[in-house]
């Protein structure tokens, strides 16, 4: 009994066997990579700097430096009208874009860095050797930024720890600064200010506590990073150094952390913290991005420049990180129609529209996994007591609509409200889009209330839901995205299943459920 | 009690039983163009059809497509006792209104509530505006006669008028049953809704099966009225205006739903281009055997009564082969 359309079986078969052939000769010949072999890859960071101005002008960044934590590589800039040129101080590189302005200028720069962790430095104890003449006068002296040499620094240091020897005072400085010196992001950044007020932002916290060590004797100077996260764009953090014996001593106040920087950090700049700045600029926006990629430098190289030209020429590894990323979720969509497919026509159960389990699980995957399954469970019980309470009204369907919408939005905002103190950009960054797809959750629920009642809206939001967290176990698997990311022709394996899907006339599991009567005997 | 699936599906195989994904590929979609939808999704179009046939059906008292024909509309409702007030594209009975008989200004509805003339026009606006549509297109309120449950059904329906699904395949009939309203079903014909499907012989026009939510019964739920062996009045011609109407529509799979009056006889309701499936639980039967059998006899080419005979020729010899 055939359980397939004889066409179907056909067309899908070639389509399935045409990217299965060119996915061997690419894993197999040519050896790519099928699965990520590391989970903790190199990073591939990239500042994007967007200049306005009609003068000469510069743009200037720190440039990250290869170390025993950091190696850099792959680095990279787009051309612009620009000249661009790196400067080397010490260990210190600055890329300087410059020349003269005309317009809006977008600048790029990009490299991979794999970063290494770094055990914590153990701080040298006891009797100290001098520090060498050159970091004193480059770290041990007093500036505007570090007032080292002020009254109220001096006085505190009296109190605080009174001559002592240099790791027990370094310890009293940096819990005074942890402990007594409150983190706000509306105080603050200069040292004295920060001092006075006991709080400050984490600028003046820094410049506070390199001002405290370099008058008590210890040269000190700030670092600044980008600490790199999975998900979501890298966060510029801060911390100081401070030169103890023979090491630079790595503390972070704004972490809590002493011998060792903060977690994922890649270091850009030593001495100052100010990541970009320009000069002869009208108006300048910067903003970083950042991608964990899960393969080793040389794999990755191998992905990047494959040995057949036209590979190399198609190789999505050299797009952009804007564009990678987006790519990557994109590929991934039709891994999750098929998993709809699946759940519609062979195992047959209700669902919202018919993407919307997909379109719930991008949503998920912008939020995290339990507050967006939240929000969902929330949009459909707004769609159904909004109908009790509605429905006496008689309203027409798009008005009804339209303040259903209206409600998810208060919804929205009353969380953010209790969330606040938390760090809610991250979930206003994840709740803005799938407010799109909220939408049309609501229209589907509110459509299928009407035509279908409230047992149907509950088990189709059961079954849009778990098909939804099926499809975001897929779009979270770092394997799936890898293998869709490095060979997208897999996408006609993909699209072969679903002709013979489409081609399926048997029976779904649903059928034999609903139809199970139907075998049992003749008993009444 | 519980069966395994595999036993399950082995079963159903034997018995015919056709699943969703068949009836979609091999049916529905292969023999139901979807431009000729229409004439059953809009009653009006379909009422327009069975009069120029010469088929009966429940006569349309006044149509109003726009809200300056809904005083007409009021004007028409005050001029007759009782009527069905419906949208022309409304979905699993929603939006129906029946009214009973008139006393001065109040309108009499089953179980006994009343309303006023302007509460009417105000659910005729509803209906204009789509409120009862399919993804809420705006809409024709349609005045219909009410019909009047025949006697023979009145011991098993309750509070509703009950109807008979014809399934109809290349123009035979395949299989029929009778949808008997409930209490719980609030005197609707829908199986989802607590109404008891009950299946009916083809040849000889009787039921032979019945359940209630997959449930096999013998009696009504509310009456207790034994429902095996009960013949449905006037079934030969049943059969033979649900095949006309089939013919009219040029669609090759659908349900046909009729209704049997007291005072006119049978009378076709409403038309379906995606009958469910539920007919064959009804039944304790697959449709597939049928179907492939009507397949074999290149049906299309006979003359009605010839095909109702066909139909009912391949229902026994089905029955025999269980």
């Amino acid at each position: 009994m055939g359980m397939f359309g004889r066409g179907p079986v056909i067309v899908g078969t070639v389509v399935v066997i045409f990217g299965l052939a060119v996915f061997l000769w690419k894993s197999v010949l040519l050896a790519l990579p099928v699965t990520p072999s590391d989970s903790a890859g190199p990073w591939r960071v990239e500042l994007s700097v967007t200049a306005r101005g009609n003068s000469r002008g510069s743009v200037r960044a720190g440039l990250p430096t290869t170390s025993a934590r950091q190696v850099i590589f792959d680095e990279s800039n787009s051309p612009d009208r620009l000249l661009f040129a790196i400067r080397t101080e010490g260990y210190q590189r600055t890329g300087i874009w410059s020349g003269r302005l005309r317009g809006v200028h977008n600048l790029l720069y990009g490299f991979r860095v794999d970063l290494t962790k770094a055990p914590p430095v153990e701080i040298p104890e006891g009797l100290l050797p001098p520090p060498p003449a050159e970091i004193v006068s480059q770290y041990g002296r007093e500036s505007t930024d570090f007032p080292a040499a002020s009254p109220e620094v001096k006085a505190l240091l009296e109190t605080l720890a009174p001559a002592a020897e240099p790791a027990a005072r370094l310890r009293l400085l940096f819990g005074f600064v942890t402990d007594e010196v409150g983190k706000t992001n509306h105080g603050s950044e200069d040292a004295l200010l920060t001092l006075a007020a006991r709080e400050g932002r984490p600028e003046g916290r820094i410049r506070l506590l390199v001002a405290l060590l370099r008058a008590a004797g210890i040269p000190a100077r700030p670092v600044g990073g980008l600490q790199l996260r999975e998900g979501s764009d890298p966060r510029p953090v801060l911390w100081a150094e401070a030169w103890l014996g023979d090491l630079w001593v790595p503390l972070a106040p704004n972490d809590a952390q002493m011998g060792s920087a903060p977690a994922s950090t890649v270091v850009l700049r030593r001495g100052d913290f100010v990541l970009v700045e320009a000069t002869g600029v009208e108006a300048v926006g910067h903003r970083w991005r950042g991608l964990r990629e899960h393969l080793r430098p040389e794999e990755l190289y191998a992905m990047m420049v494959p040995a057949d030209p036209l590979l190399a020429r198609l190789s999505l590894y050299r797009l952009p990180v804007e564009t990678q990323s987006a790519l990557r979720a994109l590929l991934l969509l039709p891994l999750g129609a098929l998993m709809v497919a699946i759940f519609r026509n062979v195992i047959g159960v209700p669902t919202f529209g018919t993407f919307m389990p997909v379109l719930i699980a991008l949503a998920l995957r912008t939020t995290a996994l339990l507050p967006g399954l939240a929000i969902v469970g929330a949009v459909i019980a707004i769609g159904l007591l909004g109908r009790i309470g509605l429905d006496r009204l008689r309203l027409l369907l798009v008005p009804r609509l339209a303040i259903l919408l209206c409600f998810v939005v208060l919804l929205v905002t009353g969380l953010a409200l209790l969330g606040r103190g938390a760090d809610t950009r991250d979930f206003f960054g994840g709740v803005l889009l799938p407010m799109v797809i909220l939408t049309m959750l609501i229209e589907r629920v509110s459509v299928t209330l009407e035509e279908e009642g409230t047992r149907a809206v509950l088990v189709k939001a059961g079954w849009s839901v778990s098909a939804a967290v099926a499809v975001y176990g897929i779009f979270q698997s770092v394997g799936a995205q890898h293998i869709m990311f490095s060979f997208p022709e897999l996408v006609f394996v993909v699209i072969g299943t679903l002709v013979w899907i489409g081609g399926y006339t048997g029976y779904r599991l649903s059928d034999l459920i609903r139809f199970r009567g139907l075998a049992e005997g003749e008993r009444q | 009690m519980s069966v395994l699936p595999v036993r399950i599906l082995k079963e159903l195989r034997r018995r015919g039983v056709l699943g969703i994904n068949r009836r979609n590929a091999e049916y529905t979609l292969h023999w139901n163009p979807r431009r000729l939808y229409k004439t059953v999704d809009d009653k009006i179009i379909t009422k327009r059809i069975c009069e120029a046939a010469g088929i009966p059906a429940p006569r349309l008292l006044a149509v109003a497509r726009h809200h300056f024909e809904l005083r007409q509309l009021g004007a028409a409702m005050e001029s007759v006792s009782n009527f069905v007030l419906k949208p022309a594209s409304g979905a699993m009975g929603n939006g129906i209104v029946v009214v009973l008989a008139r006393d001065r200004d109040r309108f009499l509805r089953p179980g006994g509530r009343t309303v006023t003339l302007p509460w009417l026009i105000q659910h005729a606006s509803s209906i204009l505006s789509g409120l009862y549509s399919l993804g809420g297109q705006p809409d024709a309120a349609i005045l219909e006669e009410k019909l009047n449950v025949h006697p023979e059904f009145a011991a098993i329906a309750s509070d509703g008028v009950p109807d008979v699904r014809v399934i109809l395949y290349r123009g035979v009939p395949v299989m029929a049953m009778t949808r008997l309203p409930t209490r719980q079903s609030g005197g609707r014909a829908n199986l989802h809704q607590g109404a008891v499907g009950a299946g009916v012989d083809l040849s000889s026009g009787r039921i032979v099966h019945a359940v209630l939510a997959n449930r096999h019964i013998r009696n009504h739920p509310d009456t207790g009225e034994t429902l095996i062996g009960r013949e449905i009045p006037s079934f030969e011609k049943v059969l033979d205006i649900a095949v006309a109407a089939g013919d009219e529509t040029g669609l090759g799979y659908i349900g046909a739903d009729v209704v049997v009056d007291a005072n006119q006889g049978p009378m076709i309701l409403e038309l379906n281009a995606r009958p469910g499936l539920a007919v064959q639980i009804a039944n304790r039967a697959g449709l597939l055997p049928r179907l492939k059998a009507v397949d074999r006899e290149a049906a299309t080419k006979r003359s009605r009564a010839e095909r109702v005979a066909l139909g009912r020729e391949i229902a026994s010899s089905a029955k025999e082969m269980e």
